[in-house]
């Protein structure tokens, strides 16, 4: 499906988001090129409507672009952007140019935020509404922050209040389609590794211990990718049509996954995966910084458990095909 | 490496039979003891798979010519769905329906599916799979139960173990050797239909470890057969046997094994109130049964644009079978409350699905094999 798209996504990120570029911008350096040629793509108005100049299409449509995304650990906020833009293009407001990034809110004027991911503005979700912050009036906060969050605060007054709904589980869906990308090319460097990487006087491909191990990684892998295409199927009411629900089954199968694919793929990469050259640990960090953005797995379980007993249907199959069912793409196009 | 599953929906022609199946199963399904739909499909009742096939839903993809619906596979994916998730007793017709009918409509000659498929649809045939051996288990090349060529037809010599049903089949499809050594590997190897009231044909079932008698070893001792038992080519045995395994490894029953568990406890949390861990992991499972069930599917639809995605119906089989072990485990464990009572209906369902549980994933292909199928896959062997 949107081979397309998924195609010139690859071609832009090889091109500029090099792993030179991602460490650079993760470590604090400008992001101003990379960022100027994913704006030139057009796909940061991908989920605009026509009438409002966007590219209108759906995120099942787009899902090949932020796996693509995941697949290099880009280090901008490309699917939160989009989100925010359709979020605030549906609520009648013009979006700010530059990068926005989702936030989680973290305390009075306090955002939560992707380490290393640099924006222009922070859309922080205040119950129904959320306020618009410029990213150069914040001040970090060194010691609530970690590699695994970023925590920014605001002088009071600063900002813009919106109405702007649904914003967590747009968060999430965001964090399932670029976590699933980044398990795809873990998936791939790992069977490179294991086929490339001698002992015994052999690949360790060779060795059963080690195929079993990349049998399960495979398994968690195309398992996260079907999730996010479950998560991205747009008969919901949030933004860009996303269903909450689909989303919290996506985010906590997806968060599950992460944590076998990292013990995995690190331990079939041995001690050359722990060191900073390879670029394994800017997708396994990619992994674990999204695995604990806008709701973790048991949020998201306990989540839907109530969604299911709240309902009126009682056998867990009827459930899945009424809410989780999956929908073919020209279904819904 | 193997390509990525797009999304793929059920048919809405496919859909529609589903109404009134449940119409169906909502009448007779429900007076069974949650304990007992446990069997999922190792729940014999010849009645009941005979009440199906007054309906028409056996041999639902078999052509009407003989005596099936013609449908695809996704018609017998939702049938398969609705009784699975229901419990109903399914295993007397199951791997005719499945498996044993699929396969002579294949490779049979026309004489064979006149035979055979009119019986399977009128549940009046049922069949087992003579696979496993005393000594062949996981490596299947190895039998050593033979064949030879006896005037007209065949004598057949061995013996096959652990085979679903056979002391209530009629028929056995079964792989055996009909030239060269064990040696040969899967050379050599053909599959014959045994009519199991053969002479010399002991059939000893095996009680498993839940009480019931659901497999059995089969003895062969001079059984002569008809020429028209081989099935298929000669030494084309092996292949056969892999043709029918994409459908068998992929499908709802990898995925619903502990359905009736499943369904039970969350009915019960209904009705007594759940705490936040149980509704979590209520949760946690409906996720996982989402993503199973949409991998499924996307399968079956590569299965039936005629592709023959065995790597990817590995993946399903091993993710699903785990999904299905993991029920009885959890639900173990937050019953396991000091205090609390949990019913006798839904303790026993849990007692029967945890002790078979272990079966799960050996049956169809252990999760070492599937595994290892898949390293192939991905070009790691």
């Amino acid at each position: 499906m949107d081979g397309l798209l998924f195609r010139s996504a690859e071609e832009l990120f090889t091109r500029h988001a090099t792993p030179e570029a991602v460490r650079a911008i993760r470590a604090g350096g400008p992001a101003s090129a990379l960022w100027g040629e994913i704006e030139a793509s057009g796909f940061l108005e991908a989920l605009v409507p026509e009438e409002a100049g966007g590219a209108g299409i759906g995120p099942p449509e787009i899902l090949p672009v932020l796996l693509a995304a995941g697949r290099f650990a880009l280090p901008l906020p490309i699917a939160e952007t989009m989100l925010a833009r359709a979020a605030l293009v549906a609520t009648g407001e013009t979006p700010p140019e530059g990068a926005i990034a989702l936030a989680e809110p973290a305390g009075e004027h306090m955002a939560r935020l992707a380490p290393g991911q640099p924006a222009d503005w922070v859309l922080l979700p205040q119950g129904e509404t959320a306020l618009l912050l410029p990213w150069d009036k914040a001040e970090p906060d060194t010691d609530a922050s970690s590699a695994l969050a970023d925590l920014l605060r605001w002088p009071a007054g600063t900002g813009r209040s919106l109405a702007c709904p649904d914003l967590l589980a747009a968060g999430a869906w965001a964090e399932v389609a670029i976590m699933a990308g980044a398990m795809e090319r873990i998936l791939e460097d790992t069977v490179r590794h294991a086929r490339d990487r001698q002992q015994f006087g052999r690949p360790i491909a060779a060795f059963q211990a080690i195929q079993q191990q990349i049998s399960v990684l495979t398994e968690d892998v195309f398992a996260s990718r079907m999730a996010a295409q479950l998560a991205s199927v747009p008969d919901g009411k949030g933004i860009a049509g996303l269903n909450p629900t689909r989303i919290a089954t996506a985010k906590l199968r997806v968060g599950e996954a992460a944590v076998r694919v990292c013990a995995i793929a690190h331990a079939v990469h041995g001690a050359m995966g722990i060191t900073e050259e390879l670029d394994l640990h800017l997708l396994t960090a990619r992994l674990q910084v999204g695995r604990m953005r806008f709701g973790g797995e048991a949020h998201w379980a306990h989540w839907l458990g109530r969604q299911f007993l709240a309902g009126d249907l009682t056998e867990t199959l009827a459930f899945v095909r009424a809410h989780l069912g999956p929908v073919a793409p020209e279904a819904t196009a | 490496m193997i390509g990525a599953l797009p999304l793929a929906a059920i048919p809405p022609e496919d859909e529609a039979l589903r109404p009134e199946i449940r119409d169906f199963l909502r009448e007779t399904v429900p007076v069974i003891p949650p304990e007992r739909r446990a069997r999922s499909w190792m729940g014999f009742d010849a009645d009941f798979s005979r009440k199906l096939a007054e309906r028409g839903w056996l041999g639902l993809t078999f052509p009407k010519e003989y005596g099936g619906a013609g449908r695809g596979p996704f018609a017998r994916y939702v049938l398969a769905e609705e009784l699975l998730a229901s419990g109903a007793p399914v295993s007397a017709h199951w791997i005719a329906d499945r498996q044993s009918g699929p396969l002579i409509h294949r490779f049979g000659t026309e004489e064979q599916r006149r035979f055979y498929l009119p019986r399977i649809c009128r549940a009046e045939a049922f069949f087992c799979i003579g696979m496993s051996e005393p000594n062949t288990g996981s490596d299947l090349a190895s039998v050593t139960t033979r064949a030879v060529r006896d005037r007209d037809g065949w004598r057949l010599n061995g013996a096959k173990i652990w085979t679903t049903n056979a002391h209530r089949s009629h028929y056995m499809i079964a792989l055996v050797r009909t030239s060269g050594t064990p040696q040969d590997r899967h050379k050599g190897l053909s599959q014959v239909i045994v009519d199991l009231k053969a002479p010399g044909v002991r059939i000893s079932p095996i009680r498993d470890l839940a009480g019931d008698a659901h497999f059995s070893e089969v003895v062969f001792e001079d059984v002569v057969l008809p020429a028209d038992a081989l099935i298929g080519e000669e030494s084309s045995g092996w292949m056969q046997v892999n043709a029918e395994l994409a459908f068998e490894r992929s499908g709802p029953e990898r995925v619903l094994s502990s359905a009736v568990l499943l369904d039970t406890w969350a009915q019960w949390l209904r009705e007594a109130g759940a705490h936040q861990a149980a509704e979590t992991l209520l949760g946690r499972l409906i996720a996982h049964l989402a993503v199973l069930r949409a991998m499924s599917i996307a399968v079956t639809s590569r299965l039936v644009e005629g592709e023959s995605p065995v790597v990817e119906a590995a993946l399903v089989k091993d993710l699903g079978t785990e999904f299905e072990q993991l029920i009885p485990t959890v639900i173990a464990d937050i019953l396991a409350s000091p205090g609390q009572v949990a019913p006798g209906p839904l303790m026993r369902t849990l007692a029967y699905t945890t002790a078979m549980a272990p079966s799960f994933s050996l049956r169809g292909g252990t999760r070492e094999i599937l595994r290892g199928m898949i390293a192939r896959g991905m070009g790691l062997r």
